[in-house]
């Protein structure tokens, strides 16, 4: 039980010709080999979507398997901003080394160097990639693409199409899956739900599933299995993240031997459409430009009744422009969620629930119209009007932090490929590129470039160094089958009193609560009490109903939340044991004289992988250096 | 033609363009044969020589061929389209509506009023083409008077009535007929859109108004 | 919250226990609804007091209720997605509802869309029709610079427009004739306003066509309740435009 120290395998040579030197490398495998070689990949978003087609396009046997009805359903639909790429179609400065830089400098160094590089380094290659798949980026009059400028940088990189980039993206890797069926390269099983992933002699050979619809379960076996089935933002109950979203492949390929790395490191977002009652399901998010010209600010009486119209000037307190004059409403999204928190702590919250903050576009239609204020936000106003009822060109908005991604997830090393060999993990559910904090419109750069431009290399590697055949009757999968189905008959059997949903709330009032937007030694102490007693009662208490051999999505929902009340025990310990403040992990009691993140380098530049040891046991928790040779480690201050 | 092709050619798209343009060629065909009818109004002799004109010409029957053909076709493939829809739907909906937004009164009812307009045109057909014969000189010449069998075909004030429905009939089919045979022939563009709707019904309106003139204007004359 | 405007509904909903067996409509009662609820967050009211009593919950499919993902479909009252224009079901809101209501509930009906269970359908033909042609066929590593293809702000624009399609089958399910040209002509539209697409317009719009007989969709009759029911608010000059792209590619095959 000893603290192991791991190897990222980043190759030598200097930064810019690491990716380059790599590939080169890397054994290739002879094209007619290829189809020897199957590749079973769970999830396909971005990032599994992207790799099904590339790896089949390369002549490997693919195998893809969903939650959904489709593949196009992947939860990388709704992402909203925009894609980065460096570009430099503006001529404003951007490079790979800038996208680099402010990738790693807004994951607050706590992000793999090489990694990072890499994923600058493809970035480009993702846009012309999707525009050559016909995905309909917004163009200039002349024709040619057309960039914004987003949260973290200096430059206009992003790409978008209107408010629905990550849908566009999609359906561009899903259309490409779609050639590879049509080619017969490549095969989807939609409404399968993967509930095991099978390891012999340590390395992955498959993985077990269940057909939603029959309640079938089936064994598949592959040479490889790569897990890109997203983050585990749903922990907290209410998130951004789609209802389906879960957490289960990853924390199975965990309780399997698969590192995980930096549970805590969660990105919580400022401006979302606040709670409005007990039966919320999930909190919808607005993009963050809102803030460009929108003013936050609360009541400086606690016990205010007026409307909002209603109060003067002098008994609002716009606390995010007094307290960081020089930027004002546009501090990064940790330090605007963090300030909303603490307002709503001391009581001042708006709205019925006393959860949310204003965000007043008063003064910016006065100064510019509010034509020009329409132009600019008018969708995210209407789709703000169609929840609320209320129309924010009058009224203010109400707004709340939600939780939006997580940066944490499985350990990979410089190949995708986590500690179990033949395992890779892309996109959410790997905790590579983004460090303590997630940059707006790096997600889907990051899911796109994993699954297109690195996997297809990394991959041969692994098949280069020799995979020896393993059928599906082999006893790992006859074990792995066995304790599945188990887990699924326990659910069903229990038939307790209480809900699946009841527990989901309860665990995620207590993560909210004890390992949300600031965490304090004593609070996640008392997670890590609590969370244990929730999930013991889960056991004991819940009441699944239906059978197992038809749709059942409560069963489906209660294999997912058994999950959470696992992982939920293991974020609250990560962000113990890392006594720092970075990025959106923010320690009361690690914060500079003027209530800022305070990092400690000496002692925390390392990513931290757990190791599973066993439900209700204390994890192991293992240490990867980080070593920064190119960038400096600097402080931020939005002062 | 090979098996491709058959299939390719039996495609939905192109059944409907069929349809489409067999419908246009008989909304064609309602404007001349009003403008021919209208000649009543002028004198029951101008009516007469004009019917006699019709049939008197020798490729009246290869005409006739061709509309029935054409007829028969629009007719078959409509049923056959609407049997097909049917089926694609499965089991029907417990309650269905309408947004209000797209389908209307007119588009519901094609299949309906196809019918109708089915049976209409053999009665149509019957009691006047094939209607009581009678005959009338002019300047020396023995043609039919038609004029004769209509005034006494509408005499009957119920016949006048199945006339006017007929035609209501009519114009709701061809309301959405005719800018609908545009559409699926791929005519759609924002700035004829609301031209295009307009036309039809206005078309349609027409049309019907026009035929509906023939019974009253008759059964006038027969009263007399 | 205070219980002030709480609303008491009454619910026909159909219930069809799987594939094979035959489903009714059954009636629910459900008080205390907020108004500010969704409606799908009123099915999960439903559903955790029929859980809680040990009855099977309704089965519909949702996910990311925010009206991108497509999943949720339900015909409400009689129309796909309920009363409201370019609004999926999952941002419906009850305050669109009074108390004493009743709300008839049903799963999308075509069929090559059967029913799996209760209010969930089986949308793979959609997939099926993707299949036969819905891409451009490009692989990873050969495309050029990104901005080595200029493309007019215009058609840029109305394949925006084509291509924001959610998939959801709205279209299939509000039509008269259970017709997917509207989802199938919006994917066509994407691709022959392109550049990239032009190459194989006529082979794709031929295959999707054709798949999409296939299967056994109904056939288009202009009634326009698609548009008027897609929460994306897609255009049936898409529709025409296949049709003219149909017509040009079946003349030019052969």
């Amino acid at each position: 039980m000893s603290v192991k120290y791991l190897d990222g395998k980043v190759p030598e040579g200097p930064l810019k010709d690491k990716w380059n030197k790599h590939k080169f490398d890397s054994k290739l495998v002879n094209p007619s080999n290829k189809r020897k070689f199957k590749v079973l990949i769970v999830g396909t978003g971005l990032g599994g979507g992207a790799a099904a087609a590339t790896l089949s396009e390369l002549g490997y046997e693919v195998e893809s398997f969903t939650i959904s009805d489709s593949a196009r359903r992947a939860h990388s639909i709704a992402a909203q901003g925009g894609i980065n790429a460096a570009k430099n179609y503006p001529n404003d400065g951007d490079s790979i080394w800038r996208l680099f830089y402010d990738t790693i400098k807004g994951g607050d160094y706590r992000s793999r160097e090489a990694n990072v590089y890499r994923l600058a380094e493809v970035s480009n290659n993702i846009i012309d990639q999707c525009v050559a798949q016909g995905v309909p980026f917004a163009r200039e009059y002349g024709g040619v693409l057309s960039n914004r400028s987003f949260g973290g940088a200096q430059v206009s990189r992003t790409f978008y199409a209107r408010g629905q980039t990550g849908q566009q993206l999609l359906l561009g890797a899903y259309s490409a899956m779609m050639k590879q069926v049509n080619k017969g390269k490549l095969k989807i099983h939609t409404r399968m739900e993967m509930l095991d992933v099978v390891i012999v002699d340590g390395v992955a050979r498959g993985i077990i599933c269940r057909n939603l619809i029959t309640g079938k379960i089936s064994r598949h076996w592959g040479d490889a299995v790569i897990l890109a089935s997203g983050g585990y933002g749903n922990v907290y109950y209410l998130s951004t993240n789609a209802m389906a979203s879960n957490a289960s492949a990853a924390w199975r390929a965990h309780k399997k031997g698969a590192y995980f790395a930096n549970p805590c490191f969660t990105q919580i977002h400022p401006t979302c459409i606040p709670v409005h009652g007990a039966n919320q399901s999930k909190l919808t998010l607005m993009s963050e430009s809102l803030r460009n010209d929108g003013r936050v600010w609360v009541p400086k009486n606690k016990d205010e009744k007026r409307a909002p119209n209603d109060i003067p000037e002098e008994d609002r307190d716009y606390y995010l422009e007094r307290i960081y004059p020089s930027f004002g409403n546009l501090v990064p999204r940790d330090v605007a969620s963090r300030n909303a928190k603490n307002q709503c702590d001391v009581g001042k919250g708006v709205g019925n629930t006393k959860l949310a903050v204003y965000l007043d576009f008063r003064d910016a239609i006065k100064r510019d119209g509010r034509e020009a204020i329409e132009a600019k936000y008018g969708n995210l106003f209407e789709m703000y009007e169609r929840i609320n009822d209320e129309n924010p060109y009058i009224v203010p908005m109400k707004i709340y932090p939600a939780v939006h991604y997580t940066m944490g997830g499985l350990w990979v090393d410089y190949n995708l490929e986590s500690n179990l060999k033949g395992l890779f993990v892309l996109g959410e559910a790997n905790f590579s590129d983004h460090g303590a904090n997630r940059l707006g419109a790096s997600a889907l750069m990051q899911g796109l470039a994993d699954g297109y431009f690195v996997i297809p290399y990394t991959i041969g590697r692994h098949f280069a160094e020799g995979v020896s055949k393993v059928d599906t009757n082999h006893p790992a999968f006859d074990e792995a089958e066995k304790t599945s189905k188990e887990k699924l008959d326990k659910l069903l059997n229990i038939q307790g009193t209480k809900t699946v949903d009841y527990f989901h709330k309860k665990l995620g009032q207590v993560m909210w609560d004890n390992v949300g937007m600031a965490r304090n030694e004593q609070g996640l102490r008392k997670a890590i009490e609590e969370i244990p007693k929730i999930r013991e009662e889960f056991w004991k208490d819940v009441k699944v109903t239906g059978d197992f051999d038809n749709l059942n999505m409560e069963l489906e929902k209660a294999n997912r939340v058994a999950d959470f009340l696992e992982i939920g025990e293991l974020m609250a310990r990560d962000a113990l044991m890392r006594p720092e403040s970075c990025g959106g992990h923010f320690r009361d009691e690690s914060q500079t004289d003027e209530n800022e993140a305070k990092r400690d380098d000496e002692n925390y530049t390392h990513v931290a992988a757990w190791e599973f040891t066993g439900v209700g046991k204390e994890p192991i928790r293992n240490i990867e250096e980080l070593k920064f040779e190119n960038v400096k480690l600097t402080q931020r201050s939005y002062k | 033609m090979s098996v491709t092709m058959c299939r390719r050619f039996s495609a939905s798209i192109v059944k409907k363009q069929v349809v489409a343009f067999t419908g246009l060629f008989f909304c064609l065909f309602l404007v001349g044969h009003l403008v021919g009818n209208l000649l009543i109004l002028v004198s029951p002799e101008a009516f007469n020589k004009y019917a006699h004109a019709l049939v008197s010409n020798p490729a009246i029957y290869a005409i006739e061929a061709v509309m029935t053909i054409l007829f028969l076709t629009h007719v078959v493939l409509a049923l056959k389209l609407t049997r097909e829809n049917r089926k694609a739907r499965g089991e029907s909906y417990h309650l269905k509506r309408n947004t209000g937004r797209g389908a209307t009164f007119m588009s519901d009812t094609m299949p309906y009023t196809g019918i109708l307009i089915f049976v209409f045109l053999v009665l149509h057909i019957l009691k006047l083409k094939y209607g009581t014969y009678y005959e009338v000189t002019y300047d020396g010449l023995v043609i039919r008077d038609l004029f004769k069998t209509m005034v006494e075909y509408f005499r009957n004030p119920l016949n006048v009535a199945f006339y006017i429905a007929a035609m209501l009939v009519v114009g709701i089919h061809v309301s959405h007929g005719l800018w609908s045979a545009f559409q699926t022939f791929g005519f759609n563009h924002p700035r004829y859109n609301g031209f295009l709707r307009k036309f039809s019904i206005i078309f349609a309106m027409v049309v019907a108004a026009g035929f509906m003139v023939l019974p009253i204007f008759c059964y006038l004359q027969g009263a007399n | 919250m205070s219980d002030i405007g709480l609303m008491n509904l009454k619910l026909k909903i159909w219930r069809q226990k799987n594939m094979t067996t035959k489903g009714k409509m059954v009636d629910y009662k459900l008080d205390g609804v907020s108004p500010d609820s969704s409606f799908l967050e009123m099915i999960d009211q439903l559903n955790e007091e029929l859980v809680t009593k040990g009855e099977d919950p309704v089965a519909f499919d949702h996910d990311c209720r925010e009206g991108i993902c497509g999943m949720c479909s339900l015909m409400i009252n009689g129309m796909a997605h309920g009363p409201e224009s370019e609004t999926t079901t999952c941002q419906l809101h009850m305050r669109k509802y009074k108390d004493g209501d009743t709300i008839v509930i049903e799963p999308w009906r075509a069929r090559p869309m059967p029913v799996q269970k209760d209010l969930v359908v089986d949308r793979t033909a959609f997939d099926d029709i993707m299949v036969a042609g819905g891409f451009v066929d490009i692989n990873v590593g050969s495309a050029p610079d990104a901005n080595g293809l200029p493309i007019g702000k215009g058609n840029a624009e109305l394949s925006m427009d084509a291509a924001s399609c959610i998939g959801c089958a709205a279209c299939v399910a509000a039509c008269p004739n259970a017709s997917a040209m509207l989802f199938v002509s919006a994917k066509v539209s994407q691709f022959a306003l392109l550049p990239q697409g032009e190459v194989e317009k006529d082979q794709r719009v031929l295959n999707m066509v054709t798949k999409m007989d296939e299967l056994g969709f109904g056939n288009c009759t202009n009634a326009a309740e698609c548009e008027a029911s897609c929460p994306k608010g897609i255009d049936i000059s898409n529709i025409a435009r296949m049709n003219r792209e149909y017509l040009a590619a079946s003349i030019k095959a052969h």
